[in-house]
């Protein structure tokens, strides 16, 4: 009887396996597998399109973070002494990461920090990535000089970080020092020197001289070369001014770049056409960052922003109260949150052009010129105001309080992610870097004045006949505002850690910040925490 | 189903027959009926103490030859076994009860049992036990009837399914709903399937049971016998049933007036917001049924309307179910057929839970309507509505009133059931099963709603979206059913195939940009400027997803063997593999091994009617909730200077292999009289939990984390059920049950060895503030914060120094640090867990009551922790004023001040029914009329609207976005964007023609 039923169990499992089906490899029908690259249509922008091909993926990195809400800009500037995100109520009180921000008592687990980290790793596997598959010599030339960009961001933010070269292929961590030698080697290999000097000579660079400022030529590696040696001295100890301005001279001397001054003017697209007083054109240092700012002749390398397959701008959204939506006729609500320090705003003399482009500030008006009325209201007054005075960090910053950056400035019917070009290395930039370089490396501030009146004559103030230090820091603070550039600078003068409006003196270990915790938890060890942490 | 389970059993019954050996000296023959008369085909005749025994016949007549004086042994499933002594007559005729418990038939997985066989936690629940009143959702017929199944629907949205958990966290990964099979139909849907249809459940709550499933079965399986029809003349059957609802527990906030005291910002009204957006529900459920059956078929037709209005206004739905079943022998009976199918069709209103929300928070001193405004107030932009702005703050009323949020589901199955007797002893089963489910909603947001509608965009006003999903999922299998027998031993083989595929896709159109303000957006969609602007390129959304041959195949044997009729042994495997899975990780092998001692057959104790010891242990599966997990994704990126390339936008896990859970249960059943109690102990460890897990970004390109199989959690449970008649006299009977569960479950081993935080309050003000805590070694559940000490002079908050080193660190960010003053503040997993049942049945009045309570469970009360501070500068926003409310508190913090205790008791569920025999006087055969009362008190402390346990955590919701996560590792959170729960008294009626 048993053996019957084996048999038939048998004959069973025999029909069954034949008939079953095990078939078990996965297709993903509705998702991209595999890299492709297409050709496409151009989709009308406002800025004018730019070379594009299999290094833009690269490229968009860039825009991860650097002018949005929770990565390298907000860790750039909202430390400083130029902005602010008070805490409405509990509006933006946030777990309190605003104000560690603010007053230097940010942790490992900061997750802006977290952020900020992995955007410039992701950015970095982009580019290793390309690195791997192949490149022509000029493509490899701008991506290696793209990802010494993302390093350069890296030694600066937290300075002992892993070196990673190869998509998925792990790294020790390095020395702050080791770090900047990579960043530096890797520029002067893509511009085809050993060193940078006052009569190099550059034709050996894969890296082209004319090409889009969206993407890296000689004289944006040499920009970036230009930051890394004006930080030496804070990244490894060692000053290199001389190599700063180098740099810096071989951008200027070129002559391919000028400073946007009187005649340099694009149409002003936040006019509000019932509103007289708003100009129909943007002339100067406003033209360098307005929404059409494509083709600037101050733009050495620039991130590109579009509103549509660009995204990543959102300053209308950060900087503006809700009700500024009316201003501008915002297809979306503001968030109201970064907003000027007033010591920051009162350090700009009236009549400097850059006053103007910076901020919003004092009463505001809706499309049509009227008051812009705010019900919920808490400081007694109705009208919505931008006061540069703020009343407190927290919990009860008044909503309408803070002159509000404008400087990439605001169009009519804007969206959440704004057009506006966001400069990495623009001339003016470069003039100061010169002159602070000049300065450092004689021990001499009024070394920097050309350099510095140069800037001042285009933003339309009188030129200084001697400076200091502080002079020079407040100076570039003027013109660098909103750059991501003030934390950098604060440091580089030993100010960072000074106490100024609801901050009081930090320690100097916050210099650099902590590598993420979670970081530090996945890496099985490799990664230890920067001293003071 | 139950004639399929007679006759199964007669075919064992054959088996022994056969091979029983005669060695006797007296020949009994009778015929074996039940109480109504009728002939038993196969029941049992045994002599007792021997393996003597025979069968009934077609007439329900048997003839066995015994020694004399030999005890017999009358016994059939479903039925009270009955001892007869054999005296001089050669005639035995017996009369056997229906429905005692210990020979209840149950339903374990391709095949049934019965229950003594059983080895592994097994509850069946049948029509008569299951909760009354207006049910919506089959899951709610269970809740609090199952020791160990938690159910909860919070607040009690109808168009939301109830959250459903067997024994707490059984997995990590996904697949957090137990698997349904219903009419062993495997992964069939509870949503196509009426309340009214339904004969009975069993829930399979252990590991061993539940092996026979695979991966599916990690959270339990459910298994739902419909009801199918009976020989004999056609029977027609109504129920209906008119329920009226109404809100019982709001968030309490301030009237008008105590707001404008407070410091609010006065706007001249006074508005009951929530008021305004509730209503009292009408519900209506209508069933009627026909069934019959003649020689060898039989059938049962149902069709269900239910009409359902929530309590929030403009929520709801009309549904349409209907339901065939279909049974037929055919080839000399070898060949059985049995055929269900279903369609349902439910038109919904989905309505506006953010309209709960904001009228909680919204100034009641603000009108609804613009013209009521105590300032110029342009109302015109917004529909006539009042709105005040701000972040996160929308005039309900106008959300309710302007917007459309529906949707249509349409469901239809099919299962074909077909069994064929090979031999005596074997049987072999194909089943073929389809479900089709489609899924369309719209949304539309007119031009002067500010809610989602950008009412105040001056350039693109108004938005509508539609979405249309499409889901098909097919059914194979094919198994054998081996009977066999020797002297002292019965058993049943099984194997079999089963594959199982699901096909996806869906679609979704948004846009906006409306010149005018129709309703009726269908014809509107066309009328978007977005269509015919070129610069508005990028601002419509479309989208679709395809998910194709998502399989689960599996191959599967099991043995059931009872020795001696007290020593049962149950052991099976199955070996399953999924796409889902990494290349090299797809199969696994799921064993399960059981048995049990009916201790009683051998102690033979006086007054003790069962005495049943089990031991069960059961490994099963649980795939990742997402296909293509396993595999890198990229996406695309259209540059604007029209070049498109891709980047890596997803890091998969090719390594990334079965979550699997092993689960050990010990069960003792003991019944003396009228009391009868099941205990049962369990042990479960989940692990290679798949979750998503934080890894080196510099070494992963960016990428901050990947699914991996990161850790192991372990859950130890207990489970008493107790029952006892307290009367049964014919006047007065009065049965009383009661179940409590408890359990705990800890994180064993985590991929991350540091402790992490999740559940992130979120926006306005508490975002980076995360309140659950999960670290190695520690419960599940534990809200992490730190502890409220109070208000300072200057209104500052102050906190407790936890660890008391004369240092405060509170910061949200210092929370797992060494020396933070952070505590565990309460825990989201309640400690017990009860239910009570009473059933009082006086003359012709019955009456059911039923409690049920949770205790030492603690809810982030998130309202009171945004709203309930009387922060300044959020003085237009209304303040929530509970009795735990502190006016000194000026800022928003989380703290131990918003984690409140929600340990509650009540009365769930009240019927008062009386039925009418009047088969004498009328058409009908009998009416029953009965009232029942859902939620007619809660006793308890918590100040939210709900105390019920939160097991899974949503996410965060602010500004009108939707929550929509699902993380088991953070229970505890009350978010804001639930539903209000009600109060419903139902009047239902019964006819049977």
């Amino acid at each position: 009887m048993m053996n019957k039923i084996s048999i038939l169990l048998t004959l069973l499992f025999s029909v069954l396996m034949v008939m079953s089906c095990t078939d078990l490899e996965e297709n993903l029908v509705g998702e991209v597998t595999e890299d492709i690259s297409i050709p496409g249509f151009v989709v009308p922008q406002v800025n004018a399109p730019s070379p594009g091909g299999q290094l833009a993926g690269a490229f968009g990195r860039l825009r991860d973070g650097s002018a949005g809400h929770f990565g390298y800009y907000s860790v750039q500037e909202l430390p400083t002494d130029e902005m602010v995100i008070g805490a409405k109520g509990g509006d933006w009180f946030d777990g309190g990461i605003l104000i560690q921000l603010h007053q230097h008592t940010f942790d490992p687990t900061h997750p802006m920090l977290e952020n900020t980290y992995n955007q410039a790793y992701g950015g970095i596997n982009a580019c290793n990535e390309l690195l791997a598959g192949g490149l022509d010599a000029n493509g490899e030339a701008q991506i290696r000089a793209l990802r010494a960009y993302f390093y350069y961001r890296l030694v600066d933010l937290f300075g002992n970080v892993k070196i990673v070269t190869q998509p998925g292929v792990d790294a020790p961590q390095s020395s702050r020092a080791d770090v900047f030698a990579f960043i530096e080697s890797e520029l002067l290999a893509s511009l085809g020197i050993t060193e940078v000097s006052a009569g190099m000579d550059l034709s050996g660079s894969a890296l082209g001289t004319s090409s889009s400022e969206y993407r890296m030529n000689r004289y944006g590696a040499l920009g970036i070369l230009a930051k890394l040696y004006l930080n030496a001295e804070v990244y490894t100890g060692t000053a290199m001014y001389e190599k700063a301005d180098a740099a810096a001279s071989y951008i200027i001397d070129s002559g391919v770049y000028s400073l946007c001054g009187a005649g340099c003017a694009v149409e002003n697209l936040g006019k509000r056409s019932d509103v007289p007083s708003d100009p129909d054109m943007l002339e100067g240092y406003a033209a360098v960052f307005a929404p059409n700012n494509f083709g600037n002749p101050e733009n050495i390398f620039t991130i590109e922003f579009a509103e549509t397959g660009g995204g990543g701008m959102n300053f209308s959204q950060m900087n503006l109260h809700y009700e500024s939506q009316f201003t501008y006729n915002l297809s979306d609500q503001p968030w109201n949150g970064y907003a000027t320090l007033e010591e920051f705003y009162n350090s700009y003399e009236d009549g400097d052009a850059r006053k103007t482009a910076n901020f919003l500030a004092g009463p505001q008006t809706d499309f049509s010129g009227s008051a812009i009325l705010d019900f919920a209201f808490d400081d007694d007054n109705i009208v919505l105001d931008y006061t540069p005075q703020l009343n407190e960090l927290a919990p009860n910053y008044f909503r309408e309080a803070g002159a509000r950056p404008a400087k990439f400035s605001y169009k009519i019917g804007g969206r959440p992610d704004m057009d506006n070009d966001y400069p990495i290395v623009r001339l003016g930039d470069v003039y100061l870097i010169r002159g602070e370089a000049r300065a450092r490396a004689a021990g001499d501030w009024n070394l920097s004045l050309p350099d510095v009146n140069t800037v001042r004559a285009r933003a339309g103030v009188s030129a200084f006949s001697s400076i200091t230090a502080d002079g020079f820091l407040a100076e570039r603070g003027r013109e660098m505002f909103a750059e991501s550039s003030r934390r950098t600078d604060l440091v580089r003068f030993g100010k960072y850690n000074d106490a100024w409006w609801e901050k009081p003196v930090s320690p100097e270990h916050v210099n650099i910040y902590p590598i993420p915790f979670n970081s530090i938890q996945a890496s099985n060890g490799t990664l230890s925490q920067n001293p003071g942490y | 189903m139950k004639k399929l389970f007679k006759l199964t059993l007669a075919v064992i019954a054959m088996v022994l027959f056969t091979s029983a050996q005669t060695m006797a000296q007296r020949t009994v023959s009778g015929t074996i009926t039940d109480s109504a008369g009728e002939a038993l085909i196969g029941a049992n005749v045994l002599e007792k103490g021997t393996t003597n025994g025979t069968i009934t016949d077609l007439d329900g007549s048997y003839s066995l030859t015994v020694a004399t004086g030999a005890t017999l042994v009358f016994s059939f499933t479903g039925y009270t076994d009955q001892e007869v002594v054999v005296g001089n007559s050669g005639v035995i005729n017996i009369a056997l009860d229906e429905g005692e418990l210990l020979d209840e038939i149950v339903v374990t997985g391709y095949g049934s049992q019965r229950s003594k066989e059983v080895t592994s936690a097994v509850e069946s629940i049948s029509e008569e036990e299951f909760n009354k009143g207006p049910i919506n959702d089959p899951a709610q017929l269970l809740q609090g009837k199952v020791a160990g199944l938690q159910v909860y629907n919070r607040g009690g949205d109808p168009n939301a399914s109830s959250t459903i958990r067997l024994r707490g966290i059984s997995t990590v990964g996904a697949n957090v709903q137990p698997l349904v099979v219903i009419d062993g139909i495997v992964g069939a849907s509870l949503d196509n399937v009426d309340p009214n249809d339904i004969a009975e459940i069993s829930v399979l709550k252990d590991g061993s049971a539940a092996a026979i499933y695979g991966s599916r079965g990690s959270s339990g399986v459910i298994l739902v016998t419909t009801k199918s029809g009976s020989d004999g003349a056609v029977k027609i059957s109504y129920n209906g049933q008119l329920t009226t609802s109404s809100p019982v527990n709001g968030v309490q906030s301030m009237s008008a007036s105590e707001f404008v005291a407070a410091g609010g910002t006065d706007l001249a009204n006074s508005t009951n917001w929530l008021d305004e957006v509730t209503r009292s529900g009408m519900t209506q459920i209508h069933n009627i049924s026909a069934s019959g059956g003649a020689g060898n078929t039989n059938y049962r037709i149902s069709a269900n309307l239910r009409g359902v209005d929530g309590i929030l206004k403009n929520s709801g739905f009309d549904q349409f179910n209907t339901r065939l079943a279909f049974n037929t022998k055919t080839l000399n009976d070898k060949l059985k057929i049995a055929f269900t199918t279903s369609f349902t069709n439910r038109d919904q209103q989905f309505g506006f839970q953010e309209a709960l929300r904001y009228a909680v928070t919204y100034n009641p001193s603000a009108p609804i309507f613009g013209a009521d405004a105590p300032f110029d107030f342009n109302s015109a932009r917004f529909g006539g509505y009042f709105e005040s702005g701000g972040f996160d703050n929308f005039n309900p009323v106008s959300i309710i009133e302007q917007n459309i949020n529906n949707g249509e589901r349409r469901e239809f199955n099919y299962g074909a059931t077909l069994d064929y007797s090979l031999t005596d002893n074997l049987t072999i089963t194909g089943r073929i099963a389809q479900q089709n489910v489609s899924l369309n909603t719209v949304q539309y947001y007119p031009t002067t709603s500010l809610f989602r509608g950008n009412a105040t965009s001056p350039i693109r006003k108004g938005s509508a979206s539609l979405y249309d999903q499409q889901n098909s999922f097919d059914l194979y299998e094919a198994y054998g059913t081996y009977l066999g027998s020797t002297d002292a031993i019965d058993f049943t083989l099984t194997a079999g195939y089963s594959f199982q595929e699901n096909n996806f896709f869906d679609n979704f159109l948004s846009l906006g940009d409306f010149p005018n303000n129709g309703t009726d957006f269908y014809n509107l969609i066309e009328t978007s400027q977005d269509l015919s602007l070129v610069s508005n390129a990028g601002l419509i959304g479309a989208g679709s997803n395809a998910t194709e041959n998502d399989r689960i195949i599996a191959f599967f044997a099991r043995a059931n063997v009872t020795i001696g009729n007290g020593i049962f042994l149950n052991a099976s495997v199955r070996r399953e593999g999924a796409t889902r899975l990494g290349p090299d990780n797809k199969w696994g092998i799921f064993p399960a091994f059981g048995v049990g001692v009916d201790l009683n057959q051998y102690l033979d104790i006086a007054s003790v009617d069962l005495f049943k010891v089990r031991l069960g242990y059961g490994e099963t599966g649980s795939l990742p909730g997402q296909v293509g997990l396993a595999q890198d994704l990229r996406a695309i990126v259209n540059s604007p200077d029209g070049t498109v390339t891709t980047q890596p936008s997803r890091l998969g896990n090719p390594n990334l292999g079965w979550e699997s859970k092993k689960e050990t249960n010990l069960g003792v059943e003991f019944a003396s009289g009228r009391f009868s109690s099941t205990l049962d102990l369990y042990n479960r460890v989940i692990s290679d939990f798949i979750l998503n897990i934080g890894i080196d970004a510099a070494v992963n390109g960016g990428f901050s984390s990947q699914i991996q199989n990161a850790g192991q959690l372990s859950t130890n449970g207990l489970e008493l059920a107790l029952n006892y008649d307290v009367a049964d006299s014919p006047d007065f009977g009065w049965t009383t049950g009661v179940i409590l569960s408890s359990y705990k479950s800890t994180l064993d081993e985590f991929n991350i060895e540091a402790p992490t935080l999740r559940a992130n309050l979120g926006a306005p003000g508490q975002n980076a503030t995360d309140v659950v805590r999960v670290a190695i070694g520690e419960e599940i559940g534990n809200i992490w914060g730190p502890v409220f000490a109070g208000v300072d002079a200057d209104g500052a908050i102050m906190f407790e120094d936890v660890n008391g080193d004369g240092t405060l660190k509170t910061d949200q960010g210092q929370a797992l640090e060494d020396d933070a003053d952070f505590a565990v503040l309460g825990n989201g997993i309640p400690d017990l867990e009860l239910g009570w049942t009473n059933q009082i049945t006086v003359g012709d009045w019955q009456i059911n009551a039923f409690f049920r309570g949770a205790f030492g469970h603690s809810l982030v009360n998130t309202f009171r922790a945004f709203y309930e501070p009387r922060i300044a500068s959020q003085s237009n926003y209304n303040y929530v004023n509970t009795s735990l409310s502190n006016p000194d508190v000026t800022s928003a913090r989380f703290s131990s001040l918003y984690v409140e205790k929600a340990d509650f008791f009540k009365l769930d569920n009240l019927t008062v029914s009386r039925s009418f025999d009047v088969s004498g006087s009328s058409a009908f055969e009998s009416v029953a009329l009965s009232l029942n009362v859902r939620n007619p008190f809660v006793i308890t402390s918590y100040t939210g609207t709900d105390p019920e346990p939160s097991l899974v955590d949503t996410g965060a919701s602010a500004n009108g976005d939707g929550g929509g996560g699902s993380d088991v590792l953070a229970p505890g959170l009350d978010r804001r964007n639930n539903y209000f729960s009600s109060r419903a008294i139902t009047f239902g009626v019964n006819v049977n023609f």
